[in-house]
Parts: structure tokens; C-alpha cells; sequence
């Protein structure tokens, strides 16, 4: 049984530098980095000191808000470097392989096995393996509270920002994996898992399409038809009180290898992709967790400067010179010219070169066509003056003026009421992307949010 | 040809050779707002993105809002030639095409002169003060308010006017983006309370001798009051729906042809830069209004005694589309995005009611020839509150929806 859904508002960025679907493997051999940090909202306790042994799967650190929940390491090694950010927290742990296989081992489950197994049995081995950092849990996007009970559950196995990777391609070959996730994350909730998929795709034959024990949606539509937070909207709605869990596939597949093998999972597929990777190196590679991305990423960059994001290009974060290792939570990268390029007269220039949405320049008449897109703001900060220019890319039931205009002022009740629980600063990326004034959505969003979670709904 | 990519290379380098002054510690610091403005009009800025979202749209607000001074150009060159043809027809000369258009820039272009260059100075110096950018609405309000002014307006007027708007319509609430009323309207209705003589609806009277020079809309009124039929006399006196269509007549400088105006309506729509919903909202109110004025009675009781009534209200309902400058308000006044409703189902009602209150304004209140403009300001004022029930209808919506979504899975 589906549910197919049909999206009208949104846009499908025409950026240049999509990837092939070529896997490639890469075996690396540098030191591997964990950085707590990626669990926001959680802080941790280092349990290791620098020169200790851990096997694989080994604690390093302890989670002092969620209890039993843990930070392990990828790899057999020994501490070669622990380092503090701001305010003495806990910002990486680097670990030097030592080249054994010793392991720590987790309670396992064949893929039916755990369709028999308590919602304790299943929480607890995510929660000590740490792996509960991969679920989110709306509203707030933070990590899942083991204590709730989601409504329901959603995966999202679907791509519509620039440059997602593609579920079909990341579950290639790990059909157990994947059905073992999707068993056990049934066990978590009343209601039902949602897998959402392309519509595109309906036709495909693989574990996508054929996952049982599920609920499967197909969406189709620009993006963000692909956005989780659309998910829900049309599925089952957050209104306040309201708890849903959220994964991505890969999230999925990793809880799942862990669950069928009893140990820690330590490879993940990543996507590389933009227009500043060279053409025949974007695509798919199997890498080891906590590697350095320079590793990966470093000799297939085009030549000059290069803005390298974790995530998309519409979400996403710049990666930081300090923080070069792959999170647990990655699954892609895409890197971006570095654009400081100033055009003369370029804002009434009749630019056909540079993408617009809007048809006041006259690159948006052009259909059909990539653009080539760089870092540059290519405007200037102004004063929002423009008025129900944004609606048209939210399928959320949402207006984004008041909604923004509410945060800005921090009237958090009205942004509540308003719905800005049924989302997430990603959401908001293509208002951020279409302003003329150049507001910056996503922080506007997120700041309220975060302050609405610290205040209590 | 001129080589552009040298042409930028050298004022990159020029302007990166003096920035320093300008920046914090140089020596113009406090002038920044200008070295800004001159070196993002030429070259756009280098700034990179920050935050989550790290690609843009080509789109700014500088070619946004000189869309608008785009789209004003028609009814501008409209206006020169206007001019010229009335100053030449009441001074009772004959004259070329060529003499007019000349004539007519002498007459209009001082006049937007003084608007760019006395409203220009209060922003500079509005955006040195408080340290932020000089903003580029400015640019449409310079040209809207010469186009709703009499050609005859002495230039002293058009300084003080526009000083008034940018000041106290604009800067006082805190600079562009925060106004409440139109910044242009505000600066126009200024001068029409404060020099009423001047801004009567008899435009050429003072400068030419003889002939009255009344507006159609002038004439209209008075008509109605003394109980003629009011097409008929407009016709009479020489002024039909399709000459006030054309606007070969008096008024202010940019809003007698329909013509441009439409044109102008036309880019804004096909740009995404005026609210359609906001025009065709007003266009609907006014033909509401005006309709229903025609059913009203044109004889009353005034203490038992049967009394002749205005047949002001009887004037064809589409008449008001070409009367005044019902037609420029809407497109371009009513449309300002920061003094408008901001939602959609609130521009609708913002355009219809402005439409109602023009006919409104205009039949029942001889006092006041132009309505357009009171029922803008008046609009303006009452935006926040359309847009805050229609938020509040849209939350409750939201809510009804959502619950019945959960009702439904039980």
C-alpha cells in the first residue's frame, strides 16, 4: 500500500556539477577523528586519555543529558590527541590505527529476529552504541529523547537539493542492512515508519521499493518534495506536544549493519559532488569514518579556491579547517568555486550567465539550461522589501513573511502558532536562496527555534 | 568598442587603492555610506555567502527597484511632451513637436532635479548618521513624486515636499523597509495641504493667462454640483472617456495618459516586481464603487423640500478609470511592497478597498478633487491591521486542518 503525493511549489536549483553513479572504494590509512560536536545539544564526558587502547566500537566518551549514551570509536587504535573547544567542551578525539582487528561486540539480530524484540531491547543498543545520534526528532531537529515515544517514524530516501546522494545508489547491495534498519525502527514506535521515496523511482525494483513492514510514500514535485519536514506535513503533521523521529537512509543502513552484525558499523558511503570537483571524480566512495576528507576530497579538486559544504549547497555546512575528519552523520560533500568575482554595473547587467527565479533578470527566461554557481551573495544586504515572494517555494502550509517578521521581532508564540514547529531551517533554504534584500532565512529560523526549545513550547 | 574588462580592472583598483580610507580607523570613515553606494552601483559587491545556504540568486534589490524607475520612464517622456503641449495651448502659441518636447523639458526636469537632488542629501545624510547603507528605493521614490506634481509647482515646493516625505514619512520610522505610508504620497499629499492653492486641480492657471486650465476631475465635480449631467459636460467641455484616455490633457506630470501607464503596469506584472493582485484589487473596488454610485438618487428631501443632489455620482463608472490619477496610484503607488499589505489575500482586499474609497472620496467629498491618493495613504495606514487578520485567519485554518488531520488517523 502507497500513498503518492503530488508537490507544485518549490524549484529545482539548474546547478552545473551533478555526479555520476560511480562507487568507488577508498582505503585509507591516516589517523581517524570523532568529534562529539556533531550531536548537538548533547555534551560529553571524555572517558580516554591520550595513549590509551581502544578496540573498535570502544567508548570515548559518555553523554551526560541522555543516560548510557555514548561516543565510540571507528577504529582499533590508540588516543593520539584529544582536543577541548570552546568552554573546555569535548571537540575531537584522534585515534591512530593500530592495524588490529579487536572489537567490541553488540547484541545482534537477524533481520526477522528483531521484529520480535522489545522497543527497550532495540533503544538500549542504540543508545549505547551511540548510534541513537543518527535519529532526529522533530520538532527542534535534535537528537531523539530515548524517553519519548514518537507519533511515528520517517525516513527520508529521497534527493531533491543540490547535491543530495541518491538512497537507490546508497543501498546498493545492502538490502539486509536496510530491511533490518527499517525492522527495527517499527519496534520504536505505535504508529507507523514512513519510507518516503521519488516518485521517479516507483518503477525501480530494489530494497527501496520492495521494503516491507513499512509504509511507502512517493512524492513528487521540485524540491522540497525531497525535504523531510514536506514529509510529515503531508503525512501526519506535528502540531504541538506532537514527537516524530526522522532518519535519512543512510542513517537507516548504519543502524541496521550494526544491529545484523554486532559491530560497530565503520564505513559509510559518501557522495562528492559540485562544480568544484573535477568532472570524472564526482560520485560515490565508500570511505571509513573519522578519515580526513583531504584524503577523499583533496586531489580531485579543480584548481583555485574552493568552498568545501557538508550536506547540500542550499543546507549545509561550510567544513571548518579544524574539523576535516568525516562525521558519523555525513553522507555527502559538495564543493563550490569560491566566488569574489565582481561584475561591472552586474546589477542591471542583462545577465544570462548567472541564475535567477526571478523574471526580472533575464537568465530566468532561459529554460532548460545548467548554470554555473558560485559562493558570491551577487547582491547586497538590504532591508527586506519585497512581500509574498516566498510562499511559492514552501509547500508547507506556511506564510513566510509574518513567520519571519515573528522571529525577527522574537515573538515566539505567534511563530508557534504560525507553525514553525512543523519545520526545520532547511525549509527555509530556497527563501533564503530567492530574496533579493539577501536574508539569510535559515538563521533567522533556527535562532527562534532554538530559542523556543530553551523557553519551553 | 569600449574594452569593459579594462574598464573594470581599473576602478576595481581604483576603488580598492582609496577603501581603506573609508573603512573603520580611515579617515572617511563616517562617509562609507557613499564609497559603498558608488562602488557596489559599479561593480557588484565581492561579498561570499555565509550561513547554511550557500548559492544565491542573481537577483537584487537594486535591479529590482530600478525595474520600477524603468517602468516610470514611459509615463516621464509621456510627461514632458505633456507639458510642453499645455504650456503652448494656454499661452495660445502654435507650436512643433520638437518645441514642445523642448519646452517640456525645461519645465519637468528641474522639478525632478530638485526631487533626486534635495531627497538624495536627506538620505546620504540620514545613512552617514546612522551608519548603514545608502538604500536604492530612494531611486523610485526621486522619480514618483515629480510625476504626481503639477508641472506648474514652483521648485521650492518640490524641495520642501520630498524633504517632508524622506524625513518624516521615511527616516523617522526608521529608514527604508519600516515606512508605514508611501514615502512619494506622503511628500505629494504634504504639498497638497500645505499650498492647497497650488494643488487644486487647476494646474495652468497660474502660469498661463486666460484660460482656467482645470483638471477633467475639477471640472467633473463642479458639474455634478450644479446638477448637470456630468459626461455630457465633460464632453462639452472638450473632454470624452478616449481623450482622457489618451491624456493629452492638464494634470500633474506623469498621470494624465492612461497609456504609459499601462505600459508601465505591463513591465512591473511581466518583471514580478508590482502586485498584480494589489492592481487588479483596485481596479475591481473602483468599478464596485462607481457602479453603485450610479444607482444613487440625484434628488433628496432637505427639510420636506425636494432638493436637487450631486450628479457627480452619475458619471459612468469606467470614467474613473481615466479621471485623476486613479490609474498611477494603483500601479505604482498602491504597489509599493513596503507600505502595502504583505499578504496575499490581503492585497485584494487592500487593492479593493482603495478602489472603493478613490470613488468614495471623490463623489462624496467635493472638497477633495483626487481621492487615489487619500484612499492609498488611508490603505497604507490600515495594511498592518488587513494583514493581521488575515494571519489570524490563516492560524486558524492552519489549526482546523492540522487537528483534522490527526482526528482522522484516531
Amino acid at each position: 500500500m502507497s500513498t503518492d503525493i503530488v508537490i507544485k511549489k518549490g524549484l529545482d536549483l539548474p546547478i552545473l556539477g551533478a555526479p555520476g553513479t560511480e562507487i568507488r572504494q577508498l582505503k585509507a590509512d591516516g589517523t581517524r577523528s570523532v568529534y562529539p560536536g556533531e550531536f548537538a545539544g548533547e555534551k560529553f564526558k571524555c572517558v580516554v586519555k591520550e595513549g590509551d587502547t581502544v578496540p573498535r566500537g570502544g567508548v570515548l566518551a559518555n553523554g551526560k543529558r541522555i543516560d548510557g549514551f555514548t561516543v565510540r570509536s571507528p577504529i582499533a587504535g590508540t588516543v593520539k590527541e584529544i582536543r577541548l573547544g570552546e568552554r573546555r567542551a569535548l571537540a575531537e578525539v584522534v585515534i591512530e590505527p593500530t592495524g588490529k582487528d579487536d572489537a567490541e561486540s553488540f547484541p545482534s539480530f537477524s533481520m526477522d529476529g528483531v521484529l520480535k524484540a522489545s522497543k527497550e531491547d532495540v533503544l538500549s543498543v542504540l543508545v549505547t552504541s551511540g548510534l541513537l545520534g543518527l535519529i532526529r526528532q522533530r520538532p527542534f531537529s535534535r537528537i531523539a529523547d530515548p524517553e519519548a515515544t514518537p507519533k511515528s517514524v520517517f525516513v527520508n530516501g529521497m534527493s531533491t537539493a543540490p547535491f543530495r546522494p541518491d538512497a537507490h545508489l546508497l543501498t546498493q547491495d545492502r538490502a539486509d542492512d536496510l530491511q533490518t534498519g527499517l525492522n527495527a525502527l517499527t519496534r520504536l514506535t505505535d504508529g507507523p515508519v514512513h519510507l518516503n521515496l521519488a516518485a521517479s523511482a516507483k518503477e525501480k525494483k530494489d530494497a527501496l521499493t520492495e521494503a516491507s513492514n513499512v509504509q511507502i510514500n512517493y512524492f513528487q514535485g521540485p524540491h522540497p518534495s525531497g525535504n523531510t519536514s514536506t514529509h510529515i506535513h503531508y503525512l501526519d503533521p506535528i502540531v504541538p506536544e506532537d514527537v516524530v523521529w526522522t532518519l535519512r537512509v543512510s542513517d537507516v543502513l548504519r543502524i541496521g549493519e550494526l544491529l545484523r552484525t554486532g559491530v560497530y558499523p565503520n564505513r559509510q558511503r559518501i557522495l562528492v559532488a559540485g562544480e568544484g570537483v573535477q568532472e570524472e571524480f564526482r560520485g560515490y566512495y565508500d570511505v571509513e569514518t573519522g578519515v580526513n576528507l583531504n584524503e577523499v576530497i583533496g586531489p580531485v579538486l579543480c584548481e583555485g579556491d574552493q568552498r568545501i559544504i557538508r550536506g547540500d549547497v542550499l543546507a549545509g555546512d561550510a567544513v571548518k579547517p579544524s574539523e576535516t575528519g568525516i562525521y558519523l552523520y555525513d553522507q555527502g560533500f559538495v564543493v563550490l568555486p569560491e566566488d569574489m568575482e565582481r561584475n561591472l554595473m552586474g546589477w542591471y547587467a542583462p545577465t544570462i550567465e548567472q541564475y535567477s527565479a526571478h523574471n526580472v533578470v533575464p537568465s530566468s527566461w532561459i529554460k532548460d539550461r545548467l548554470f554555473h554557481f558560485g559562493t558570491n551573495t551577487r547582491g547586497s544586504k538590504r532591508a527586506m522589501v519585497l512581500t509574498g515572494i516566498y510562499d511559492p517555494y514552501t509547500p508547507l502550509d506556511l506564510m513566510v513573511d509574518p513567520l519571519s517578521r515573528a522571529c525577527i521581532a522574537g515573538e515566539t508564540e505567534d511563530a508557534i502558532a504560525m507553525g514553525i514547529l512543523e519545520t526545520d531551517p532547511e525549509d527555509f533554504a530556497l527563501c533564503t536562496f530567492i530574496c533579493p534584500s539577501k536574508t539569510d532565512f535559515g538563521s533567522i529560523i533556527s535562532k527562534t527555534l532554538a530559542t523556543i526549545e530553551k523557553e519551553g513550547i | 568598442m569600449i574594452d569593459f574588462t579594462a574598464l573594470k580592472e581599473t576602478i576595481q583598483s581604483k576603488h580598492d587603492d582609496v577603501r581603506e580610507n573609508f573603512e573603520p580607523g580611515g579617515k572617511f570613515e563616517k562617509f562609507y555610506p557613499l564609497f559603498e553606494a558608488q562602488d557596489t552601483f559599479l561593480l557588484t559587491p565581492p561579498d561570499t555567502t555565509e550561513g547554511m545556504t550557500h548559492v544565491r540568486d542573481a537577483v537584487d534589490l537594486k535591479r529590482v527597484m530600478f525595474t520600477v524607475v524603468v517602468a516610470l520612464i514611459p509615463c516621464l517622456l509621456w510627461g514632458i511632451f505633456n507639458a510642453g503641449h499645455q504650456y503652448y495651448h494656454y499661452s495660445g502659441m502654435e507650436a512643433g513637436m520638437f518645441a514642445k518636447i523642448l519646452r517640456g523639458t525645461w519645465i519637468v526636469m528641474p522639478i525632478v532635479f530638485v526631487s533626486y537632488l534635495v531627497g538624495g542629501l536627506w538620505e546620504v545624510l540620514f545613512a552617514i548618521v546612522r551608519k548603514h547603507e545608502i538604500n536604492e528605493g530612494f531611486l523610485v521614490t526621486g522619480i514618483l513624486f515629480p510625476l504626481t506634481l503639477p508641472p506648474t509647482v514652483p521648485l521650492w515646493q518640490v524641495a520642501v515636499g520630498i524633504s517632508f516625505g524622506v524625513v518624516v514619512a521615511k527616516e523617522v520610522f526608521g529608514g527604508t523597509g519600516f515606512n508605514i505610508l508611501n514615502v512619494a504620497l506622503t511628500s505629494r499629499a504634504y504639498l497638497y495641504f500645505a499650498h492647497a492653492k497650488d494643488h487644486s486641480g487647476e494646474v495652468w492657471a497660474a502660469s498661463a493667462d486666460g484660460a482656467t486650465g482645470a483638471t477633467p476631475l475639477g471640472m467633473g465635480a463642479s458639474y455634478g454640483a450644479e446638477g448637470k449631467n456630468v459626461a455630457e459636460a465633460l464632453a462639452d467641455s472638450g473632454h470624452t472617456f478616449w481623450s482622457m484616455f489618451g491624456g493629452l490633457e492638464p494634470g500633474s506630470i506623469g498621470e494624465t495618459s492612461a497609456i504609459p501607464i499601462l505600459l508601465g503596469a505591463a513591465i512591473l506584472i511581466v518583471a514580478g516586481v508590482g502586485s498584480w493582485k494589489i492592481m487588479a484589487g483596485g481596479c475591481i473596488g473602483l468599478v464596485a464603487a462607481g457602479l453603485l454610485m450610479n444607482f444613487m438618487p440625484t434628488t433628496g428631501m432637505v427639510e420636506g423640500e425636494m432638493v436637487q443632489l450631486t450628479t457627480w455620482t452619475q458619471v459612468p463608472f469606467f470614467y474613473h478609470f481615466v479621471m485623476g490619477s486613479f490609474l498611477f496610484g494603483i500601479v505604482f503607488m498602491a504597489t509599493d511592497p513596503v507600505s502595502a499589505a504583505s499578504t496575499d489575500l490581503g492585497k485584494w482586499i487592500y487593492g479593493i478597498l482603495i478602489g472603493v474609497v478613490t470613488v468614495l472620496v471623490r463623489v462624496t467629498n467635493p472638497g477633495f478633487a483626487e481621492g487615489v491618493m487619500l484612499a492609498i495613504l488611508f490603505m497604507n495606514v490600515m495594511a498592518p491591521i488587513i494583514d493581521y487578520y488575515v494571519v489570524q485567519a490563516h492560524i486558524k485554518n492552519r489549526n482546523a486542518n492540522l487537528r483534522k488531520f490527526s482526528y482522522a488517523k484516531g
